[in-house]
């Protein structure tokens, strides 16, 4: 259990540096692409691919292994006035919910991905599968953190999330 | 058999109320909707991912982010505080005028109200508190109601939101909201004057005027950005996505080379926080992009659109409807929430009432940021009740006074367009 857990936290760490290298180079490209167009001729059309590219990954991988519980923007008003006992049934209808249908959709999902082989990107020629592969690791990581809540929420091992304590990182608004 | 659309708001609703991310309860609902209205379930996540993929305008996003984190993590807050110290200090209740005005200058710099609540509520709370001068509660209240002008004057992380919904031009937005803004922090400037004498505030440490050019110039690389920011976009040198990596690279070089308070641990910790911020609200525009698609096929806007049709509406009623119906939605979820969700289906009627949407946009925003400060649900209610652990309750007793202020402008924001639209037209907007 303990070398799983430093497993975990090793390839979690790896995860962040792929995002902030994700981030950064969205920063640099934007950069690179105002240069470029005033001071040289040289073409900027890949520039535009890669950061929507690179914003598309950022936010799926990101979402998949680097934001928190307490990341997620919810609705929660409700569910943190209950008392505790309705609040782990929440958990598990949630997690079961979202589990399943992510779970359902995923080979039609895998369907249309693995169509867009046969498409690719105007400037780089990449095939739009390995743009939107994302999806995949992305679905996978709502179904097994569908069943975590929806587990927490049948052993009562509490609460994972509190909008009201990490109001900071809602810096969107 | 229940309707499909009705059931794919049922699930919406109920996995939302339950405590599951909004972003994701949209897209579980869109797919449920196509289960069962066919033809594919796989098309949400083509539309998903195709918006995603195909909406160059929400580039605008991350680094807006990533720009008000730098900020945040060098001494920017630090400067600008002295300055804006110096500059209104010496007036009865000067630190809450302070407070308004380095919000108002921060404003010009980040695109979002709760980085401005972060990086200089922690300080200037601390400078109001330290003397016992403030009671925690009244630093936190006009701390958390200064913020909201942040969105407003541009840049703004909302009013890109607030354009990729609407199909309007980020940059006649952004100059829309200037006027507003400055409002915004009159009206609050002029309430905290008023409570000050009421509850007789004492007055502050005056930096005497001499001081006045230095502190200036110290703080002046920091002023500059607001400058180059709006310079850049109205010029044409770049567009208000690549203002926003400027903005980033404008503050990262302040930081490093002038206040020299900027190490690599803390720009990784800056693009690391940003990053998670960027995917935690990309899953909402993805959800909320997804359920578009629904929310089209349903043609569910049409219907709003023909339903208040019936009533025979004025522009002042529909706009004082809209208004109420914001202010309630904004006690409950967050602005992101309503920006990307409730806006579009409204957007057709609007269009109806013969409202001018990037009008529309300024008082859509305004009210999405009075959410972020009325009770029960306000981010920034919690962010400073957090910095100052006060319970909420007592904060909340002290905003009410700035949420009229704020009401006030909002009133005029929404009822003379001509004010909000003098700029946009001045820099060519037709509307």
């Amino acid at each position: 259990m303990h070398k799983l857990n430093q497993i975990r936290i090793v390839l979690g760490k790896g995860a962040e540096m792929i995002v902030a290298a994700l981030l950064f180079s969205m920063f640099a490209t934007f950069l690179l692409q105002i240069f470029f167009r005033f001071f040289t001729d040289l073409p900027v059309g890949w520039t535009v691919e890669w950061v929507t590219i690179a914003w598309l990954w950022g936010i799926l991988f990101g979402f998949a292994f680097v934001v928190r519980e307490s990341d997620i923007i919810r609705l929660d008003v409700l569910y943190s006035a209950l008392p505790r006992g309705a609040r782990r049934v929440m958990d598990v209808i949630t997690g079961l919910t979202l589990a399943g249908v992510f779970l359902y959709t995923l080979p039609a999902c895998w369907d249309y991905i693995d169509f867009m082989m046969r498409e690719r990107t105007a400037y780089m020629r990449l095939p739009f599968f390995w743009v939107f592969l994302v999806y995949i690791p992305f679905a996978l990581s709502v179904v097994v953190r569908g069943l975590i809540t929806a587990y927490a929420g049948f052993t009562g091992t509490g609460r994972l999330h509190d909008t009201a304590k990490n109001a900071e990182s809602f810096d969107h608004d | 058999m229940i309707d499909p659309f009705i059931l794919s708001l049922i699930i919406i609703v109920a996995l939302s109320l339950f405590g599951a991310s909004v972003g994701l309860a949209m897209i579980a609902g869109s797919f449920v909707y196509l289960i069962v209205a066919g033809p594919d379930s796989s098309i949400a996540a083509e539309t998903m991912l195709q918006g995603l993929f195909n909406n160059y305008t929400l580039l605008a996003i991350p680094l807006f982010i990533l720009a008000a984190d730098i900020m945040n993590i060098g001494s920017l807050a630090d400067r600008l505080l002295r300055f804006a110290q110096a500059l209104v200090g010496r007036f009865r209740g000067g630190l809450g005028h302070v407070n308004v005005v380095s919000s108002l200058i921060f404003s010009g710099m980040s695109g979002s109200a709760v980085a401005d609540a972060v990086g200089m509520g922690k300080i200037i709370i601390n400078l109001m508190t330290r003397d016992g001068k403030y009671t925690k509660s009244y630093a936190a209240a006009i701390t958390a109601a200064t913020a909201t002008v942040g969105p407003i004057i541009p840049p703004s992380i909302p009013m890109v939101l607030y354009a990729i919904v609407s199909d309007q031009s980020v940059g006649f937005l952004f100059a829309a909201g200037m006027l507003p803004g400055l409002l915004m922090a009159l009206s609050m400037a002029i309430m905290n004057y008023i409570i000050a004498r009421k509850r007789d505030f004492p007055v502050d440490d005056v930096v005497p005027m001499r001081e006045l050019p230095r502190i200036t110039w110290k703080a002046l690389p920091a002023l500059m950005l607001p400058v180059i920011l709006l310079g850049g976009i109205y010029s044409g040198v770049m567009t208000p996505t690549e203002a926003a990596a400027v903005a980033a690279l404008y503050a990262l070089l302040i930081s490093v080379i002038f206040y020299r308070s900027v190490s690599l641990k803390d720009f990784y910790e800056a693009l690391l926080g940003s990053a998670r911020s960027t995917a935690s609200v990309g899953v909402l525009v993805a959800g909320a992009i997804t359920f578009n698609y629904v929310i089209a096929r349903e043609q569910l806007p049409v219907t709003i659109s023909d339903m208040l049709g019936q009533y025979d509406f004025t522009k002042v009623q529909f706009l004082i409807v809209v208004n109420i119906l914001f202010l309630v939605l904004g006690m409950v979820l967050e602005g992101g929430a309503i920006l990307l969700i409730i806006v579009p289906i409204l957007i057709p009627s609007v269009q109806a009432m013969g409202i001018d949407l990037v009008h529309f946009g300024v008082i859509v925003v305004v009210n999405a940021m009075l959410g972020l400060i009325t009770p029960p649900y306000g981010l920034l209610l919690f962010i400073t009740a957090n910095i100052t652990d006060e319970p909420i309750g007592r904060i909340i007793r002290d905003i009410w006074p700035f949420i009229a202020a704020l009401l006030v402008a909002l009133m005029i924001i929404t009822f003379v367009p001509d004010f909000v639209l003098f700029l946009p037209r001045l820099l060519g907007y037709q509307g």
